[in-house]
Parts: C-alpha cells; sequence; structure tokens
C-alpha cells in the first residue's frame, strides 16, 4: 500500500523540493511507495478557498507532511496547523523549517524596515506604499516550524542531501523512526588537522585558503587551522550525503557555513562557535559580523531586533 | 573536560531550579541566584563562610564545578531558560589556578556569555564572574549581597515563568 503524502512550502526558497526532484534514481522507486495528494510547488490543487469556497483551508488527509520554510506571516501558519490537523507524521523538510534558515535573518529587522527596504528603497524597484491586499498579516518574526506546530522529525540542511531525503522517507516508509547521528560537520570532515597551532586570530575570506588544487581536500590543512571562520564544529554533519564524500562546501575549498544547523536540537551556534575559539585563545572580540554565524539558524527567538542590531 | 557536564551539571542546574521555585513562598519578588563555584577556591570560600557564619542571601544555590574554566557558556544560558535571575561565575584569582589557566579560560569564556546574554535579552547585571580565594569567606558574603541587591533592583528574569 502506498503512503500518502502531502507537502507545503512556506517561508523558504523552494530548494528543498529540488533537492527531492534531484533524489535521481531513487526517487522513481521511492515516489512508487508514495502518493502525492497534496504539493502545490509541483502539482496544481485549489486549496486556500480562493474559488469563492469558504475562505478555509483543505489539505486532504495524509500519513506524511512535508513542510519546509518557516512561517513568517499569518498564512503560514493556518497552512502549517492544517496539515498538522490532516498529516500523522509532520517532517520539518530543511533548515529553513528546522532553525529559520535564511529568512530568519530578517529577525534582526523591524517590519516596518523591511518594508521600507523592499518597497522603497531597493535600487531596482520603484517606490510605492505598503500593499494592503494579497500579502497576508506578519507575524512578529519568523519562526521555525517547532515553534508553532508539533514536529516528529527533522532533516535540515540548506538544502538537505538527496541521500539524507531519500534515507528519510525509506526510514518512514518502514515505520522506523529517523535518527540523526550526532556528529559534527568536522567529524566527516578529512581535511589535514595538525594541532591548534599559532592562530590567535580570525582573517576574514578575502584571501584564498593554502591548497593544492590539483590535491584531494585530505591534504589540504584544516581551514580553521588556517584561520578562517569555518563553522564545522558547531554544525550538524549530513551535507556531504551517505558516500562518504567531504563536507559539500569544504570540498570546493569555503570554511562551512553551517547550513546544516547546530550539532544538538537546541543548540545555539552563535554561541558554540565563539566559545570554541575562546576556549582556544582566540579573541573573539575582534571578529567583524558575529551575527552572521546565526544565518541559518536565527529563529528560537537567537535573533531578534529589539536586543542585537545588525 | 567537555563531557563532564552534560550529564552531571545539566540535571543539577534543573534540580536546584525546580527546588528554589517550589521554596519560593515569599510575596513579592525573590532573586533566584545561582553560583557555579570552583573546587579549590570559591566553594572553599562558600564552605568557610558557613562556617564562619558570615550573613548572605539564602536565595542562593551553589553548584561546585572542578574549575571555572569548564562552566560551558551553554550552563549560564540554560540556568537563564530554567529561571535564574542571576548566575555566578566563581573561580581562583588569576594566576592561583589550580589548573594553570582554567580561570583565564573561564575570563575568555565570559566575554561570549555575556554577548549572548545580550542576545538573549538579558541585562548585564544579571551575570557575574568573580574571584574569590578559599580564604576569602567574607568577600563571597558581600559578592552575594551585592549581587541580590542588584537583582532585586532590576526585578525578575524575562524568562521567568513564576514570580
Amino acid at each position: 500500500m502506498s503512503l500518502k503524502l502531502c507537502s507545503e512550502a512556506l517561508s523558504g526558497c523552494s530548494g528543498c523540493e529540488m533537492s527531492l526532484l534531484n533524489t535521481g534514481g531513487g526517487s522513481l522507486s521511492l515516489f512508487d511507495k508514495f502518493e502525492i495528494l497534496h504539493m502545490p510547488i509541483l502539482m496544481d490543487h485549489k486549496y486556500l478557498g480562493c474559488n469563492g469556497g469558504d475562505g478555509g483551508i483543505h489539505i486532504p488527509k495524509a500519513g506524511v507532511g512535508l513542510i519546509s520554510g518557516g512561517i513568517r506571516n499569518e498564512q503560514h501558519l493556518k497552512i502549517a496547523e492544517e496539515m498538522r490537523r490532516q498529516c500523522d507524521i509532520i517532517i520539518a523538510f530543511g533548515t529553513c523549517a528546522a532553525y529559520g534558515g535564511i529568512p530568519a535573518m530578517m529577525n534582526l529587522f523591524e517590519d516596518k524596515d523591511l518594508f521600507r527596504r523592499y518597497y522603497r528603497t531597493a535600487e531596482a524597484t520603484d517606490s510605492s506604499l505598503n500593499p494592503t491586499q494579497v500579502i497576508p498579516p506578519f507575524l512578529e518574526r519568523t519562526f521555525a516550524l517547532d515553534e508553532m506546530i508539533a514536529v516528529d522529525f527533522f532533516i535540515p540542511g540548506c538544502p538537505p542531501h538527496p541521500d539524507s531525503i531519500t534515507a528519510a522517507l525509506e526510514s518512514i516508509v518502514q515505520g522506523k523512526s529517523l535518527e540523526l547521528p550526532l556528529l559534527s560537520v568536522c567529524d566527516s570532515c578529512p581535511a589535514k588537522r595538525e594541532g591548534k597551532g599559532s592562530v590567535n586570530k580570525i582573517r576574514r575570506f578575502v584571501r584564498n585558503a593554502r591548497y593544492q588544487p590539483d590535491r584531494p581536500v585530505s591534504e589540504m590543512r584544516c581551514l580553521l587551522e588556517q584561520g578562517y571562520l569555518c563553522m564545522g564544529p558547531v554544525t550538524l554533519a549530513g551535507c556531504a550525503g551517505m558516500n562518504g564524500g567531504p563536507p559539500r562546501c569544504i570540498d570546493v575549498r569555503v570554511p562551512c557555513r553551517g547550513c546544516h544547523g547546530p550539532v544538538r536540537k537546541g543548540g545555539n551556534q552563535l554561541m558554540d562557535i565563539l566559545n570554541a575559539l575562546a576556549s582556544n585563545g582566540i579573541d573573539t572580540k575582534n571578529l567583524p559580523d558575529r551575527l552572521s554565524s546565526l544565518r541559518f539558524s536565527g529563529a528560537h527567538g537567537r535573533l531578534n531586533w529589539r536586543f542585537a542590531k545588525a | 573536560m567537555e563531557m563532564a557536564y552534560e550529564d552531571v551539571n545539566r540535571h543539577e542546574t534543573q534540580f536546584e531550579m525546580k527546588a528554589m521555585s517550589l521554596s519560593g513562598t515569599h510575596p513579592g519578588f525573590e532573586p533566584r541566584i545561582l553560583a557555579f563555584t570552583c573546587n579549590w577556591c570559591a566553594y572553599a570560600a562558600a564552605d568557610l563562610a558557613g562556617t564562619a557564619r558570615a550573613q548572605y542571601p539564602a536565595n542562593l544555590r551553589i553548584i561546585r564545578v572542578m574549575c571555572s574554566g569548564m562552566v560551558h557558556p551553554s550552563l549560564v544560558t540554560e540556568a537563564f531558560e530554567y529561571g535564574a535571575d542571576g548566575v555566578l561565575l566563581m573561580g581562583c584569582h588569576l594566576g592561583e589556578c589550580h589548573y594553570q589557566d582554567g580561570n583565564e579560560k573561564a575570563q575568555m569564556r565570559s566575554l561570549v556569555i555575556e554577548e549572548v546574554l545580550s542576545l538573549m535579552g538579558l541585562e548585564p547585571e544579571r551575570f557575574r564572574l568573580v574571584w574569590c580565594s578559599s580564604a576569602e569567606a567574607e568577600r563571597f558574603a558581600a559578592i552575594v549581597r551585592e549581587t541580590d541587591e542588584a537583582l532585586r533592583s532590576i526585578g525578575p528574569s524575562r524568562f521567568r515563568k513564576n514570580t
């Protein structure tokens, strides 16, 4: 019997759905086991009561609900609540749903600043007033899914690796619970570690790291040890998929950005990375743009314009 | 050092916060203060303060740690999330650490703690890093009294559910 699947995209970018389609050959056998009832991003389904209906949201009953994106406005919230009512299992799909993601960086700004920027001061936009129609009323900030509805499983990643998606959906088909290994990106990184050494200051990434382009990552020195701010120590592993390759950013010789969110659920990437640096005698006060270490996990009240000015 | 706090201190923090909320029967605001004291200096000072019958507010709860340098910032933020109004981190005077430089690590980490607390919307007065040698019982009592008074003037923490 096939499992029924509903999917919704809230305050996100649909990159997670791209990654879902990117599961390649795995997806063909996978989609045999799922019957997609509702997925507005892939197929047309009138459900918002926009055609003269009763104004309600109509999502069919399903076994699995896949929600990508955080919750930013009242429409997102109502859809998320309806998904929770109609689906037995809710999966927070991607970093936005799990930790707020990139849209949660907006939590550093008040709504009035956001609207002024978007509708009036953006370079490529003709200045206009704030819209009074179509855009649903905003909530006070961007929320992660689990701040508003109960979430059963999390698949973090920006976007999640196709392997993680396949593995997660497979385990649900088999009725198993989904366990994320509590490993950091460093645990899955082959870069050469030679000890903490003499790094006492973090450099901006304006000059390339030192490495031999024709040699594999395992022969490159750890980027943190080279003095760049790599978020590897405080970020959940998994971006490389299941084939044991190097983490995706490290693979292209760029420091980890932290897109899989904190290692431990409820962790704080800013606190953990600053603490890791401070414990190793690195002066954290000199670190520019430190708030951006929460660029993927700014929900859960981590970023708040009342307390932190961008 | 990183592994020890996971099991021990997290549960202790919850236990102490709960104990305080149950005993908080006084009308009006009674600050809850949690202190992480190092085994070698500050905890000994607290011990001496008791033996010497130094007077300090009873709303202080102490968690003994081996070194102030082992207190991960997340322990402090969690204490606030569980409803502490103030947290004291107490260690040996600089240069007197039993483990040579643990208190210097604590000092580096305290900058991180202060920054994260301000992002959480907590007043800077709620967290203090202080040095206190094992002989300074009166200094220990004075620090607790000062902290208690400071917290009474700024009121309950925004994370505190009941008053």
